[in-house]
């Protein structure tokens, strides 16, 4: 009950304030509803920016298309057969959300692939180029020779803009004439589109976003489509945005190109800065700051400043003009805000993890075993099913791979026997990991090929190949830092579950039994690898065992029946490693789960592996068990240099 | 002339170095051997300040590093040829070498250095207008170290030098390893190829996962099988 | 006008636009070289070098076209001041808003970039109002091939046309010479190439970016003042558009690559020109864009520039 007040309580002031308003006579109605719109296109920034980590500077371009689509459908001035009926506005604006969100989808699918930076300044170009064409557009004659097939088309009404605007209607509601209509309207929409984006955050979708602005290419191995994925944030976005741009247009009664120029997209981006990207709350609270300062701030202080120079006579500050001030303001805020508290107002602060004693300290890191008995049930179905048994369960053979001059692979064979854990060492540069990655889909082979339980891997994008059962860690961990430990493990379930953006809005009881099932399984797994009760701790605070095996249960969660492990045991001490080994273990005795892991363990890999293959400047030098690669000669070549076993050979000889 | 002393180095979250102590006295070339990921290039990059330890302490002379900026540290006499060369790869060799001479101040002394560089690597004098990204491995290794040994260091840091060099050029480069030292160079070696490290080294440091298992005379660690076990993980 | 004069006559305008696109697209390409940063500011810089440069003038005295003696004497004066003052600007902007953030990630940055672009745009608009200055014709405009070569013509060459080209070009060589001759232009390579190594070789990384920054500065303060001189206007948000388009230079040259930048800026010239002449100057802008655009998808390392895989 305590939680519900302050939210009952501001719902009430938001509902009585027109009223009350009205009764004062303060006239802020009006001002007030366009500021809610502007927060409005805020929170569908928020989407992009927040929580998809898209930095999109030209926001405003889908802005201008819901107004000008509501123009174009529903203007007299631009001839459009919708105007004039009762149902045109409440028709319109779902055209115009669609409309921009299909522009989303145009420009976004070129371009989303493209590096952070650079879309940045992709975004803000086509933030230039839509003004541009509305604003040439007004008149628009094609000429092919003496032919005319279009001839002073108005498409925009150009510089001039589109006046009048056809109006929403309903019986006896007058929103010709008063701006509490307009105010409750977009209330109701600010109502729903929060209510909305709420669910969108919470939801199997918003993970995905997530996951993708804190490490796009982990995503990418656990199972997200970072394309499509991000594609999807930019066209809700998009929608939003257009939404947002139609009410206006209706409002207002007048849409001109300049309303639509790039400080729009800028202060949009303040809002959602200052507040916080990510947060529900924090952009609405920007938006209100922004706005308020915007409007009221800046009038009230010029204000004072012109009284206190009339009185003191210094007619420099008599006749200042604080408004004009604005731009620097906001500029000098999104600097402060970068360099002071770049997660904004509201969001969550990233601190370092603290240094505790236990840390400096050696050999009393404890590492819970992993229990047996916590084992998934349904993880050891999956893990049974699949091709006859007989069959190796990844066959590479002959895979190349050259980057430049340099041959990292060189006709490399490779084979995973169903059930086995083959360990891959060999000296540095030697293409281990380039070996993974090539199986994984980051990079792309020049030849060979690769058998997956029957089926080819390549061409397959990353979370293709999750999708198929493979799953991998990384050298360096790539967890997802700022989500929880249990996000990061549901992330890890995405490619299982199969909820989308209508699924996650309206949430049927068939997604939120998903959900359900979800979380069960990951706190299964947690409680498996031994981090039961850690479920709503950051990822970054977790101890460096702890992370390693939380990136054990997200690979387990993508129901892998291969698991790709890239140096496991890198800087854990002997207690630690030799836990994970218990743990590899186990995942192939009860499981049947299949592993190939790099390893300069040594002790480990030669420890737990059932064969053993050594690479040494991308070429195989060496497959065997263990105790035979330890003896081959050119493996100790390889590692300790030239010569090194005829050398000891002759000094234990000569002994 | 080099002391660490219990040094702890993190990679965030990751301790890379657990208490690491060694010490290089003046003319000697002593060795940091051990498998991948053992801790050999933290070790040289806490050296240098790149990265900070969280505990324990370098000194240099007696002057503690670990609380000086890297170019700092260059400045009081180290210089390094780093693991995977590192050459600048659009700049031509001289270019290269007179960058190693960047922070010396005896600028007179430059030239003569550099006649000395390249009668030491007769084949970078041939390739002087070359840039460097079109050298081979062998001929950037080369480079590598001719540009360290242009900043006249007291100390030289030198990272697996053998890294993709083929046998010939490998035993070639100890052999010049060695000759600079005779000169009058300290060097710390850090390298994977433990036989040629400890045939020219006169003392030897084993490190694992972190940690120094082993330490010796050059010569003892060659004769003993100790060292094929630990890259190995025979117990 | 016969077609081929315009088209010739728009060919010399393009290439004193492209001068100008040029010295600003070497800022952008010299700073993103060193620390990847889309200096978003660095059009507004100069923009503040054209107000400076009139301010500079107007303290100076000269308000009329020089002649002879003060054009050899003032000239250089307000050259080199005004430089210096963009530079000490630009030096001033990266310690305050970009430095701290050296660590973080690429976009951080850019934000705040941007928060400084609105800060100068909003300074020049309240130091000289909204509507477009007047800048005194300080330079003497000759036609010269009616004057110097008798010759009628409708293509109109002057020697303000000349002034972009001599003022450029040197700027442009005695850049050359610092960056490749010069023990700091080495450094600022070496730093761009390989920083944790330029950093082993005793270069004072920090130090090196500054002067980044000091050159860039100084590069678009002369472009402001050329600027001034040619077009005798002024606006408080020409920093945006011509750093836009200058952007577009340096990204179709190869961001990063300094011959790139100057070819890329006399490209985006010819063509900002021939479109305002041929297509309509309403649509020049989108088409600029468009080409930024198509560049950054296809081809980001730009005409000229190495493609640099990212490592896993």
């Amino acid at each position: 009950m305590r939680r519900g007040l302050p939210w009952t309580a501001l719902l009430v002031a938001l509902i009585l304030y027109p009223f009350v308003d009205r009764a004062l006579g303060f006239q802020t109605v009006h001002a007030v509803s366009d500021g809610m719109i502007y927060v409005l296109l805020a929170l569908g920034l928020n989407i992009v920016v927040g929580y998809a980590g898209l930095l999109d500077l030209g926001y405003a371009a889908f802005f201008a298309i819901g107004a000008y689509s509501m123009g174009l459908l529903n203007s007299p001035v631009l001839g459009s057969p919708l105007y004039g009926h009762p149902w045109s506005f409440w028709l319109c604006i779902w055209l115009a959300a669609a409309v921009s969100a299909l522009l989303g989808v145009v420009i976004g699918a070129p371009t989303l692939r493209v590096r952070g930076d650079y879309l940045a300044i992709i975004t803000l170009g086509f933030g230039e180029i839509i003004p541009v064409a509305i604003r040439n557009l007004g008149d628009v004659t094609v000429e092919i020779g003496s032919w005319r097939p279009i001839e002073r088309l108005n498409l925009t009404g150009g510089e001039n803009g589109v006046n009048p605007v056809g109006r929403p209607y309903l019986p006896s509601v007058p929103f010709e004439t008063d701006p509490v209509p307009w105010y409750f309207l977009i209330l109701i929409i600010g109502a729903a589109s929060l209510w909305a984006m709420n669910r969108l955050r919470d939801s199997r979708l918003g993970r995905a976003w997530m996951a993708i602005r804190e490490d796009e290419t982990a995503a990418d191995c656990t199972g997200v489509n970072p394309i499509s994925t991000k594609l999807l944030a930019f066209a809700l976005g998009a929608s939003f945005s257009g939404f947002a741009g139609s009410v206006y247009a209706a409002k207002l009664q007048a849409i001109t190109p300049g309303a639509f120029e790039f400080q729009v997209s800028i202060m949009l981006l303040c809002m959602v800065v200052l507040g916080g990207a990510g947060s529900l709350k924090g952009v609405i609270l920007g938006g209100m700051l922004i706005t308020l300062f915007d409007r009221v701030v800046l009038t009230q202080t010029t204000f004072m400043v012109r009284a206190f120079g009339r009185t003191t006579g210094v007619t420099a500050l008599a006749t200042a003009d604080l408004t004009l001030w604005r731009w620097f303001f906001f500029g000098l805020g999104l600097v402060l805000v970068m360099l002071l508290r770049p997660e904004g107002l509201v969001g969550r602060r990233v601190r370092p993890a603290p240094i505790t004693a236990a840390d400096l300290e050696d050999g009393l890191e404890v590492a819970p075993a992993p229990r047996v008995d916590a084992i998934p049930a349904w993880l050891r179905e999956r893990a049974q099913g699949g091709v006859a048994a007989a069959t190796p369960i990844l066959d590479v053979r002959g895979v190349t791979k050259r980057f430049g001059g340099v041959i990292a692979l060189n006709e490399v064979d490779l084979l995973v026997p169903r059930g086995a854990i083959i360990g891959l060492i060999g000296p540095n540069g030697a293409g281990k990991t380039t070996l993974f990655n090539v199986v994984t889909g980051l990079v792309r082979p020049d030849g060979g090929r690769m058998i997956f339980d029957g089926g080819s891997l390549v061409g397959l994008r990353p979370n293709a190949i999750v999708a198929r059962g493979i799953a991998r860690t990384f050298q360096s961990i790539r967890l997802f830092q700022n989500m929880t430990v249990l996000e990061n493990v549901l992330v890890g379930e995405h490619c299982r579950l199969a909820a989308s953006v209508p699924g996650a809005v309206l949430r049927p009881p068939s997604v939120i039994a998903e959900e359900g099932r979800a979380r069960v399984r990951a706190r299964e797994l947690l409680a498996f690898v031994g981090l039961g009760g850690q479920e709503d701790e950051l990822a970054r605070n977790l101890p460096y065992g702890d992370q390693r095996r939380l990136e054990i249960a997200r690979a387990l969660a993508t129901e892998p029946r291969l698991l790709l492990l890239d140096e496991p045991s890198a800087g854990m001490n002997p207690r630690e490693a030799e836990t994970l080994t218990e743990l590899i273990g186990l995942l192939r005795r009860e499981l049947a789960l299949s592993v190939l892991l790099i390893e300069h363990h040594m002790e480990v890999v030669m420890g737990i592996s059932d064969r053993i293959t050594v690479l040494d400047y991308g070429t195989r030098i060496a497959e065997g068990t263990p105790a035979a690669i330890q003896r081959d000669p050119r493996v100790i070549e390889a590692y300790l240099g030239t010569g090194y076993e005829q050398d000891l050979a002759g000094r234990e000889s000569a002994r | 002339m080099l002391e660490l002393a219990d040094v702890h180095t993190y990679y965030g979250n990751i301790r890379a170095l657990r208490g690491i102590s060694l010490s290089v006295a003046p003319g000697e070339i002593v060795t940091l051997i051990g498998a991948n990921g053992a801790g050999k290039t933290t070790t040289l990059r806490t050296i240098l300040g790149t990265v900070r330890p969280r505990r324990g302490t370098v000194r240099f002379n007696g002057q503690r590093l670990d609380t000086l900026t890297t170019d700092r540290i260059v400045r009081l006499g180290i210089a390094q040829s780093p693991e995977g060369r590192r050459i600048f790869p659009r700049m031509t060799v001289l270019e290269n070498l007179e960058l190693g001479a960047f922070a010396r101040r005896d600028r007179e002394a430059i030239a003569p250095d550099l006649e000395r560089a390249f009668t030491l690597f007769p084949r970078l004098r041939e390739r002087s207008a070359q840039k460097g990204g079109t050298l081979s491995g062998g001929e950037q290794q080369m480079l590598a170290i001719g540009r360290a040994l242009m900043a006249r260091p007291a100390l030289l840091l030198l990272d697996e030098p053998s890294m993709g060099l083929s046998p010939i050029l490998v035993d070639a480069i100890f052999r010049i390893v060695q000759d600079i030292n005779r000169q009058g160079t300290t060097i710390l070696l850090v390298e994977q190829n433990a036989r040629m490290a400890l045939r020219v080294a006169h003392r030897g440091y084993v490190i694992q996962t972190g940690r120094i298992v082993l330490h010796d005379a050059a010569a003892a660690l060659l004769r003993s099988d100790l060292v094929r076990k630990t890259y190995l993980g025979e117990k | 006008m016969e077609w081929w004069e315009v088209l010739v006559q728009q060919t010399i305008n393009g290439l004193t636009r492209g001068a100008v696109f040029a010295l600003i697209a070497l800022g952008y390409t010299m700073v993103y070289g060193i620390i990847e940063l889309i200096n978003f500011a660095h059009g507004d810089v100069f923009m503040l070098g054209l107000f400076v440069s009139l301010s500079w003038f107007t303290l100076l005295g000269a308000t009329k076209t020089l002649t002879g003696l003060q054009l050899v004497t003032i000239l250089p004066l307000v050259f080199l001041l005004t430089m210096l003052t963009t530079a000490a600007l630009n030096v001033a902007i990266d310690r305050a808003a970009y430095r701290p953030l050296r660590r973080s990630t690429r976009l951080a940055p850019l934000i705040t970039a941007i928060g400084v672009s609105f800060m100068l745009e909003n300074v020049a608009l309240l130091w000289k109002g909204p509507a477009p200055i007047a800048y005194p014709d300080v330079f003497p405009s000759v036609d010269i091939l009616r004057e110097w070569f008798g010759v009628d013509s409708a293509i109109f060459v002057t020697t303000k046309d000349l002034l972009v080209v001599g003022a450029t070009i040197p700027l442009m060589l005695a850049l050359h010479y610092f960056v490749s001759r010069t023990t700091w232009g080495k450094a600022m390579r070496a730093t761009a190439q390989d920083r944790e190594t330029a950093e082993a070789m005793g270069i004072n990384v920090e130090r090196t970016i500054l002067m980044t920054f000091f050159i860039g500065g100084a590069l678009a303060g002369a472009a402001g003042l050329i600027q001034g001189m040619y077009y005798n206007i002024g606006q408080w948000w020409m920093g945006y558009q011509a750093g836009l388009r200058a952007f577009t230079a340096a990204v179709l040259g190869g961001i990063g690559n300094m011959t790139g930048a100057a070819l890329g800026g006399l490209f985006i010239g010819f063509l900002s020109a021939w479109s305002d002449q041929y297509i309509s100057a309403r649509w020049t802008n989108a088409i600029v864009f468009a080409i930024l655009i198509l560049v950054l998808v296809f081809r980001p390392h730009g005409l000229m520039g190495e493609q640099t895989p990212e490592k896993v």
